[in-house]
């Protein structure tokens, strides 16, 4: 989960981030007389077409289909619906990327999906020069197919495996859901539409969901204003928004090489450029540019220091071990202690992990070894994984192939690692899992493993689907709901 | 070819609406009904999304006349489904209106600055914010007040990282480039894995004539962050060496990146579409402008720019009406400047001396902001022949503290127009030892080779002025015309 969708501290990042990139774009402005001026550029450089807001990977719960490997990941976070006339949508200059690592080396690239997307402007829009993105109801037909006139900007995408393209032609995306009038019935007209078999067996699906996450924001950045006693005290604020979404569905063995284990994150790409560059006019040239990367939910936000963030955007999930003393000695632990003045300690008494009992350490980290953290984040620890080569130190998301998927009904998330649910995150990541709660739960350590919910927040706005691509439908722009307090 | 009746088509923009401004509706419904804590927060979003979706509404028509026939052009000009849309269209539908106002946010940074006025995070962000205000409306007095709350911030922080950055982008703003230099490389020293610091050093090392090193800045800053700012950086890295595919590319790039936040969007689309009229494409050009406006209205840029095309293409009087409002809105130098030049070139001798007296009277006001504006205000003397006596001197001074090849033609043009060609010459060679193929410098340079009696060379720099954008300037293009003869 990356939280850059709301609160204080966001907010504050936000405007710092938005303002500095703002005025950094351009020149100095203004020029006076001179006609060769290159002004400043007023921007925001927030680039939420490339912003993973969250990546996921699970062995599908949906029955008869336990033998496939589900990853989804989510962008633009925080969607609001009703943001027409043009809404949201994928960039045609972002790669959309999931490397994945079967070798346990800790570097997932040994089997990558690249997802690229195209504009095409069509149909009433383009017929009519009426600059409107969908078009329907009233006189003119609903838009219940891609393939309507009323869509007028019809993104399609392509879907690669090691530079393979996987299928002829390009698969649609879905649009978005407008409204009553303009998208009537949208998931009884557009689900099915949306999910591709390739030749290969593997499916895909992109287009707008429901933002699965779920997290009383407002309450979680006002310094753990919390209420952790009480199910159902916190708001999940991030209710009624939508995300765009890319879910690839494949068969286990395709991309396994015989591992009970692999890891895998999801990362966001644009073209590189430089000044002179050779060959001429290059649009687009192959050298691309991180522009980000998720795999474990929480540790940009919550592990990394700030002076670090840079840093840690810019580099590889193998890399992580220069971020090493973050993990050992979390900060939020400090933060847990002093807001609710329970020590922590480690959750899984490893050798040389400390502290162990919990202790209270006042606002010292000096005492913290938190090597079952690093175990449960960075490495292919036995705890989750059975034996074998742990790897290196390595931020990605990792999945027991082994563990039988859980049913849906009886998702809990409480892990596997704390006695409960074995498919809840760490091993893997699914929809469901209130990884805030576990988050906290395992930084806090055994005095915090009793509490029923850490930010009051249980579950999201709208039930999970059982089936792929196991996001809810997309709310549309006029009867979604915000929570208040 | 669709043929639908305006009553249809217009039934259907308001069933489409309607179900935008429905959930606006509703949003309001709700924040009445909710409990006090979110009443006023929640109207004042209410108001603000009516104001967003009436203004996106009314955008949404307005852009009907610009793109009605000209969108049925693309469909009838024979590019195929494969082709890409053109990029003002897919700007304009895939999501425009994101980012709010900044005197919003220095409202608000203000205000919780009261109650925490040491807060050195909130310092930086408002000291910023300025930076981003005086951009928006040309008001010096923004400048001192981003300085005091930078060095605020400072105080209670000596190595903010960002309130440093600050200081070193208000340097750049005030053409004070070798502070500007210091001030980034102490940013960089501060946040080595920021992209932003290479832009501020970049943008000084060009202003010092130190090009080389600037396009490795601006390198190392695209390979950090693929981001408006850096492809805007490498796009006029290539436009100084004489590249404008490659600029016009990188700048694309750059339209792409900003991702649909307005000012951003804007801001790029206006440098795409001046590329696009030097490499000779007025209407490719125009629809730039024109989606900038779309994206906000009055957009002082924009309106230059359109400005400059009416002019070339004999509309003096749509020009001056133009101008004469834009001026009214943001009164930036080289606008006014412009103005009186367009008002001379319309004969109101009188109006044109005045709208002059009112440019340099800005460039005072700038100047009393800390703005340094001697190589501007050293052309437009050269170019009226104004204060001839100490020209030369002036151009020499600051020259030396902006030796670039744009010190080199400001300097060149003064001897020029004082009657010392032979020294002339050579400054104006080396204003093009780039390759950039500005029509200025070769107008220059045609003058000079003209003074000095060399027609044939003259002839052939002129022609070069006037090859791709005849109405470069509307002071000197006739003169460049018939030296080109």
């Amino acid at each position: 989960m990356t939280v850059r969708r709301g609160g204080l501290a966001l907010a504050l990042a936000l405007v710092a981030t938005a303002a500095v990139a703002a005025l950094f774009a351009g020149r100095a402005a203004p020029d006076g007389a001179n006609a060769a001026s290159h002004r400043e550029a007023p921007l925001i450089s927030l680039d939420p077409a490339a912003d993973i807001s969250d990546f996921f990977m699970f062995r599908s719960y949906e029955s008869g289909k336990a033998d496939r490997v589900v990853f989804i990941m989510n962008v633009n976070p925080g969607e609001e619906p009703s943001s027409g006339p043009n809404y949201y949508a994928f960039d045609p200059l972002v790669t959309y990327s999931i490397g994945i690592d079967n070798d346990r080396d800790g570097s997932a690239d040994d089997v990558r999906f690249d997802v690229r997307f195209q504009n095409e402007i069509r149909g009433f829009t383009n017929d009519l020069g009426l600059p409107l993105r969908y078009i329907g109801g009233g006189p003119l037909p609903v838009v219940d197919d891609v393939d309507d006139p009323g869509n007028g900007l019809r993104q399609a995408y392509e879907v690669s495996m090691n530079g393979t393209k996987l299928h002829e032609g390009s698969l649609p995306v879905l649009p978005d859901n407008v409204g009553p009038r303009t998208t009537p019935d949208y998931e009884a007209n557009f689900l099915s539409e949306g999910i591709k078999t390739l030749p290969s067996g593997i499916r895909v699906f992109a287009g707008p969901r429901d933002d699965p996450f779920y997290i009383d924001l407002g309450a979680a950045f006002d310094t753990l204003n919390l209420n952790p006693f009480v199910v159902g005290s916190g708001i999940d604020m991030l209710a009624g928004n939508n995300v765009h979404t890319i879910a690839i569905e494949v068969p286990m063995a395709m991309i396994s090489h015989g591992s009970s284990v692999i890891g895998a994150y999801g990362y966001t790409s644009r073209p590189r450029v430089t000044v002179r560059e050779a060959g001429g006019v290059k649009a687009q040239s192959a050298a691309t540019v991180q522009v980000q990367r998720l795999a474990n939910p929480l540790i940009n936000e919550l592990v990394i220091a700030t002076k670090d963030k840079d840093r840690w955007n810019g580099l590889e999930p193998q890399q992580e071990s220069q971020f090493l003393q973050y993990y050992l000695k979390p900060r939020f632990a400090l933060a847990e202690q002093l807001v609710f003045g329970v020590p922590t300690g480690c959750l899984v008494p490893l050798d040389g992990c400390t502290p162990n009992p919990p202790a209270a350490t006042g606002l010292d980290l000096a005492n913290f070894n938190r090597t079952d953290l690093q175990a449960l984040l960075l490495r292919y620890n036995s705890i989750v994984y059975g034996s074998g080569p742990g790897g290196i130190d390595s931020d990605l998301l990792r999945l027991n192939l082994a563990t039988p998927p859980t049913p849906l009904d009886q998702q809990s998330s409480v892990p596997g690692a704390l006695g409960g649910d074995p498919a809840a995150w760490p091993n893997g990541r699914r929809p469901k899992d209130d990884v805030t709660d576990i988050a906290a739960k395992a930084v806090g350590g055994p005095n915090y493993l009793s509490l029923p919910t850490v930010d009051g927040v249980e579950a999201n706005d709208k039930p999970y689907p059982a089936t792929f691509p196991f996001l809810a439908a997309p709310h549309d722009g006029v009867t979604r709901v915000h929570e208040n307090r | 070819m669709f043929k639908t009746s305006t009553k249809a088509l217009v039934e259907t923009a308001s069933a489409v609406t309607a179900d935008i401004t429905d959930s606006v509706r509703r949003d309001g419904r709700r924040a009445d009904e909710s409990p006090a804590g979110g009443g006023r927060e929640s109207v004042k979003r209410r108001t603000a999304t009516l104001v967003r979706v009436a203004g996106m509404v009314a955008t949404a028509i307005a852009l009907g006349s610009l793109f009605g026939g000209v969108l049925t052009e693309s469909r009838t000009a024979g590019a195929s489904a494969a082709a890409a849309p053109r990029l003002d269209l897919e700007t304009a539908l895939s999501g425009f209106g994101r980012g709010g106002g900044t005197a919003e946010t220095v409202a608000k940074l203000q205000a919780e600055l009261r109650s925490a006025p040491s807060d050195p995070d909130r310092l930086a962000s408002l000291g910023l914010a300025y930076q981003i205000r005086w951009r928006e409306t040309g008001d010096a007095g923004f400048l001192p007040r981003s300085e005091r709350a930078l060095r605020r911030a400072l105080a209670e922080r000596p190595n903010d990282a960002t309130a440093t950055l600050g200081l070193g982008n208000l340097a750049l703003t005030r053409h004070d480039f070798r502070h500007a230099l210091a001030l980034g490389r102490r940013a960089h020293r501060l946040m080595p894995y920021n992209d932003r610091p290479y832009g501020v050093m970049g943008d000084a090392l060009l202003e010092l004539g130190r090009y080389e090193e600037a396009f490795r800045a601006f390198d190392r800053m695209n390979a950090l962050e693929p981001t408006v700012a850096s492809y805007a950086r490498v796009a006029y890295g290539r436009e100084l060496l004489g590249d404008l595919p490659g600029a016009v590319a990188a700048m694309r790039l750059a339209v792409r990146a900003a991702a649909g936040a307005r000012e951003p969007t804007a801001w790029a689309l206006v440098e795409l579409g001046e590329l696009e009229l030097q490499r000779g494409r007025p209407t490719v050009a125009k629809r730039a402008f024109r989606t900038a406006l779309v994206l906000m209205p009055g957009y002082v840029s924009a309106e230059e720019q359109l400005a400059r095309i009416d002019v070339a293409q004999g509309r003096l009087r749509a020009a001056i009406e133009r101008i004469r409002r834009a001026s009214e809105a943001v009164p930036l130098p080289q606008l006014v400047t412009l103005y009186a030049d367009v008002l001379a070139r319309a004969g109101r001798t009188e109006e044109a001396r005045a709208q002059a007296g009112t440019a340099r009277a800005i460039d005072r006001l700038l100047a009393s902001g800390g703005i340094d504006t001697d190589l501007e205000s050293v052309v437009f003397d050269a170019d009226h022949r104004r204060d001839v006596d100490t020209l030369v001197a002036r151009a020499r001074a600051a020259r030396a503290a902006r030796p670039s090849i744009h010190g080199d033609d400001a300097l060149a043009w003064a001897l020029a127009r004082t009657g010392r060609c032979g020294e002339a010459r050579s400054w104006s060679e080396r204003s093009l030892r780039l390759g950039t193929r500005d029509p200025i410098l070769a107008f220059h340079r045609a003058y000079v080779e003209h003074c000095l009696g060399n027609a044939g060379a003259a002839r052939a720099w002129a022609r070069r002025a006037v090859a791709t954008n005849p109405g470069f300037s509307v002071r000197w293009a006739a003169l460049a015309r018939r030296l080109a003869a």
